[in-house]
C-alpha cells in the first residue's frame, strides 16, 4: 500500500507528457495565428468565448476520459450516457420539477450509467472496449425508447448561466471547466485514489499484489467518468434548451481523440489532464477556424483522423526503445 | 485438425456453436410469434439479402481478432464508404465499372495494408490506429463528396446486388459462401491456418518457432480491407449508388458478429462457422423485429445486450487471458 502511495510515480509521469504540452501550445498558437490572418472574426472576444463554450462538454468528458484511459480503460458510451442523462433532465424539466430537483437526478443517471460499464468491466469480466460498445447500443436503445424521434425543446432557461453567465470579467463556462479541471487534477494527482488509477494502468496484476482494490478502483474511475458526462449533459441542456436525438454521438470519439493527442498513452500508465485540455482547445479551435475560414466542417474528420495517425506513428517512433511501451 | 480433437472432452467453439444454433431457433420461433409476415418463404431471401455485407465484415474482423495482437479493425465501415467513393469517382471519369470495381478492391487491399503497418510495424495499439484510420478514411469519403451520394451506376451492374440465382441472393451465393468456404477451409485445413491461430495463442511462442507474426497479422489486415471492399461493392450494386455514409455503424455491428460467433476477443480461439451462425441470429432479429414493426431502438438493445452477454466471464467458458484492449 505504501509503495502505491509513493507520489514519485506521478510526478514522473508528468514530466513524461511535458513535452507533448508544450507542442500543443505551439500548435494551437500557430494555427490561431494562421486563422487570425485568414478571418478577421476569429480573434474576437465574441467569436472565442462562443468557442469556450462550444467547447464545454468534450472538455468536461475529456477529463474523464483521461482518467479512464490513463487506468488502462476506454469508454465509448460516454455519449449514450451523455444522450440519456440529457432526457432523465428533459423529462424531469417536463415534469415540472425546478432545476435543483433536475441537476443532481441528471447527474446520478450519468453516474448511475458509468457504474454499470464499471460493474460489467471488473465483475463480469468484459474488456472495456466490447463492455462500453455494448452498453453504448444499450443506452441509445434506451434513448430511442424514451424519446423516438421526437426532439425535446423549449426546456426552461434556469440552468443558463452555468454556461452564458459571466462573474465579472470570467465567462462561467471557463470556470465551470477549471472547476472540473481542478477536481480531477487532485483526484489524479493528489489523493491515493489517483496513484491507484496509475497503477492499474501500469500494471494491474503488480497493483493487485500491492494490495489496491483494483475493481473498486475501476468501478468508481468509470462512475466518475459517468458523473461528468452527466454534467457535460446538464450544460448541454442548459446552453441549447432541447434534447435532439444525435446528442452525444461523436463525443465519446472526440474525447479519445483529446486524450490522446494530449500525451494520454493508450495502454494506461502514463498521461495527463493538461495536455488533455489542450487537445480539447486544438480540436475545438481548428473546428471553429474551418467553419470561419469557409472549409468545409466536412474536413474536421479527416484533420483529426490523420492527425491521431501522426500523433501515434510518432509516438511509437520515440518510445522505440522503451520496453513499457511495447 | 483442429487444437483439441485429441481430446473429446469440452470444445469451446463447439458449446458456442451449439448454443448459437439454439439461440438462431429461438429468435427464428420469437420472431414467428410476433409477426405472422415472419414464417414465410419469401422471408428467407430478404433476410439472406441483408446478409453478405455483413458478413464479409464480420469475417474480416474474425480473422483479425483471432490472430491476437490484440488485434482488431474498427475502420472496416469507412474503407466500405471510401472504397464506394472511389469506385463512383472511376466509374463517373469513365472507366468501366468492373473495372473500377477491381480498382476498389486493390485501393481496399490498400487501405488495410495502412492499418496493418501502423498496428503490427509501428506498434501502435489495434484499437487506436484502427480509431484514427476510422475518422480520416470516413472523413475522407464524406469530404471529397461533400456528404452527397455518387450514383448512375448502369442497371446491368445491379446484378450481383439485386440478383437472384435459385431463390437466393447472388451476393450470398457467389461471394459470401464462396468466400466463407475458402476462408474456412484454410482456417482449419491449412498451414496458414495454424499458423493463424497460433500467433492469436501465443505470439511468443509462435515467433520462437519460426513463425513471421507481423507479416501473418499484416496480411489479415490487408484482407479485413479487401473483404470490406467486397461488402462496399456490394453495397452499391444493391442501392446503385455509392453512399459516403455506406459503411458508417458497420464496424461495431462486425466486433459484435464476431464476437458473439465465439471468436476470443485477444484471440486464439474463433471461427468462420461461430460468425456466420452469429450474422443469422443478429439478422434475424434485426428483419424479424422490423416486421413486426418494433422500433429500430430494441435491436439496438438487444445486439448489446448480446453482446456483453457473449463475452461476460458469465457465459462459463472463456479461459482468463493477458491482455489489454
Amino acid at each position: 500500500m505504501t509503495s502505491a502511495a509513493d507520489p514519485r510515480p506521478a510526478l514522473r509521469m508528468v514530466s513524461a507528457t511535458a513535452s507533448r504540452e508544450v507542442a500543443l501550445v505551439i500548435a494551437i498558437l500557430t494555427v490561431g495565428a494562421v486563422f487570425a490572418i485568414a478571418s478577421p472574426y476569429f480573434l474576437t472576444t465574441n467569436n472565442l468565448v462562443q468557442t469556450l463554450r462550444a467547447g464545454l462538454e468534450l472538455a468536461i468528458v475529456a477529463a474523464g476520459m483521461t482518467l479512464v484511459i490513463i487506468m488502462g480503460g476506454i469508454d465509448v458510451s460516454v455519449g449514450g450516457i451523455l444522450a440519456v442523462s440529457a432526457i432523465v433532465i428533459g423529462k424531469a424539466y417536463q415534469a415540472g420539477l425546478p432545476a435543483y430537483a433536475v441537476a443532481p437526478l441528471g447527474l446520478l443517471a450519468g453516474t448511475a450509467l458509468g457504474t454499470f460499464n464499471g460493474f460489467v468491466t471488473t465483475k463480469l469480466k468484459v474488456p472495456p472496449i466490447i463492455a462500453t460498445l455494448g452498453s453504448m447500443y444499450v443506452f441509445s436503445a434506451i434513448m430511442f425508447l424514451v424519446i423516438g424521434g421526437a426532439w425535446i425543446s423549449g426546456l426552461p432557461s434556469t440552468l443558463s448561466p452555468m454556461v452564458n453567465g459571466w462573474i465579472g470579467f470570467v465567462p462561467a463556462s471557463a470556470l465551470v471547466i477549471a472547476v472540473v479541471y481542478l477536481g480531477a487534477w487532485i483526484v489524479l494527482s493528489k489523493l491515493p485514489f489517483g496513484n491507484h488509477i496509475y497503477a492499474i494502468g501500469c500494471n494491474e496484476q503488480s497493483a493487485r499484489l500491492v494490495g489496491i482494490n483494483v475493481d473498486r478502483t475501476k468501478i468508481l474511475t468509470y462512475a466518475f467518468l459517468g458523473f461528468l458526462a452527466g454534467l457535460a449533459a446538464l450544460l448541454y441542456v442548459a446552453r441549447l434548451r432541447n434534447v435532439e436525438i444525435n446528442i452525444g454521438t461523436t463525443i465519446a470519439l472526440e474525447a479519445i481523440a483529446a486524450t490522446i493527442l494530449g500525451g494520454t498513452n493508450i495502454r494506461g500508465g502514463v498521461g495527463s489532464l493538461l495536455g488533455t485540455l489542450l487537445g480539447v482547445v486544438f480540436i475545438r479551435i481548428m473546428q471553429n477556424g474551418l467553419v470561419l475560414t469557409g472549409v468545409s466542417s466536412l474536413w474536421e474528420t479527416v484533420i483529426i483522423g490523420s492527425l491521431l495517425v501522426v500523433v501515434l506513428t510518432a509516438d511509437s517512433l520515440r518510445n522505440r526503445n522503451n520496453p513499457r511501451a511495447q | 485438425m483442429t487444437r483439441k480433437s485429441g481430446f473429446r472432452t469440452y470444445d469451446p467453439l463447439r458449446a458456442r456453436l451449439l448454443l448459437l444454433c439454439g439461440l438462431l431457433v429461438v429468435s427464428i420461433v420469437a420472431m414467428s410469434l410476433l409477426s405472422p409476415y415472419f414464417l414465410q418463404a419469401s422471408t428467407v431471401p430478404y433476410l439472406l439479402q441483408y446478409v453478405p455485407i455483413l458478413g464479409l465484415l464480420g469475417l474480416g474482423q474474425t480473422l483479425v481478432i483471432l490472430a491476437g495482437g490484440p488485434g482488431i479493425d474498427l475502420s472496416v465501415g469507412s474503407i466500405m464508404s471510401l472504397v464506394g467513393v472511389a469506385v463512383g469517382a472511376l466509374f463517373a471519369a469513365g472507366i468501366d465499372i468492373w473495372t473500377a470495381c477491381a480498382i476498389g478492391v486493390a485501393a481496399g487491399a490498400g487501405l488495410g495494408l495502412v492499418n496493418g503497418l501502423l498496428v503490427n510495424v509501428l506498434r501502435i495499439p489495434s484499437l487506436m490506429a484502427t480509431l484514427a484510420t476510422m475518422f480520416a478514411f470516413g472523413g475522407l469519403a464524406l469530404a471529397t463528396t461533400m456528404g452527397q451520394p455518387v450514383g448512375g451506376f448502369p442497371p446491368e451492374f445491379a446484378w450481383l446486388g439485386q440478383g437472384h440465382t435459385l431463390g437466393l441472393p447472388n451476393a450470398f451465393l457467389f461471394v459470401l459462401l464462396p468466400v466463407a468456404v475458402v476462408l474456412h477451409v484454410m482456417l482449419t485445413g491449412t498451414t496458414i491456418g495454424r499458423h493463424i491461430i497460433a500467433a492469436g495463442n501465443d505470439d511468443r511462442a509462435a515467433h520462437l518457432s519460426g513463425l513471421n507474426v507481423v507479416r501473418i497479422r499484416i496480411g489479415l489486415y490487408v484482407l479485413s480491407g479487401v473483404l470490406s471492399a467486397l461488402g462496399s461493392i456490394i453495397a452499391m450494386s444493391w442501392f446503385l449508388a455509392a453512399r459516403p455514409d455506406a459503411g458508417k455503424g458497420m464496424e461495431l455491428l462486425a466486433v459484435t458478429i464476431a464476437v458473439l460467433g465465439g471468436t476470443h476477443i485477444f484471440g486464439g480461439t474463433g471461427g468462420i462457422p461461430g460468425t456466420i451462425v452469429a450474422i443469422l441470429v443478429v439478422t434475424t432479429l434485426q428483419i424479424g423485429l422490423q416486421l413486426a414493426n418494433i422500433s429500430a431502438a430494441w435491436q439496438l438493445g438487444l445486439i448489446g445486450l448480446l453482446l456483453i452477454a457473449s463475452v461476460s466471464s458469465v457465459a462459463g467458458w472463456r479461459m482468463p487471458k493477458r491482455g489489454k484492449i
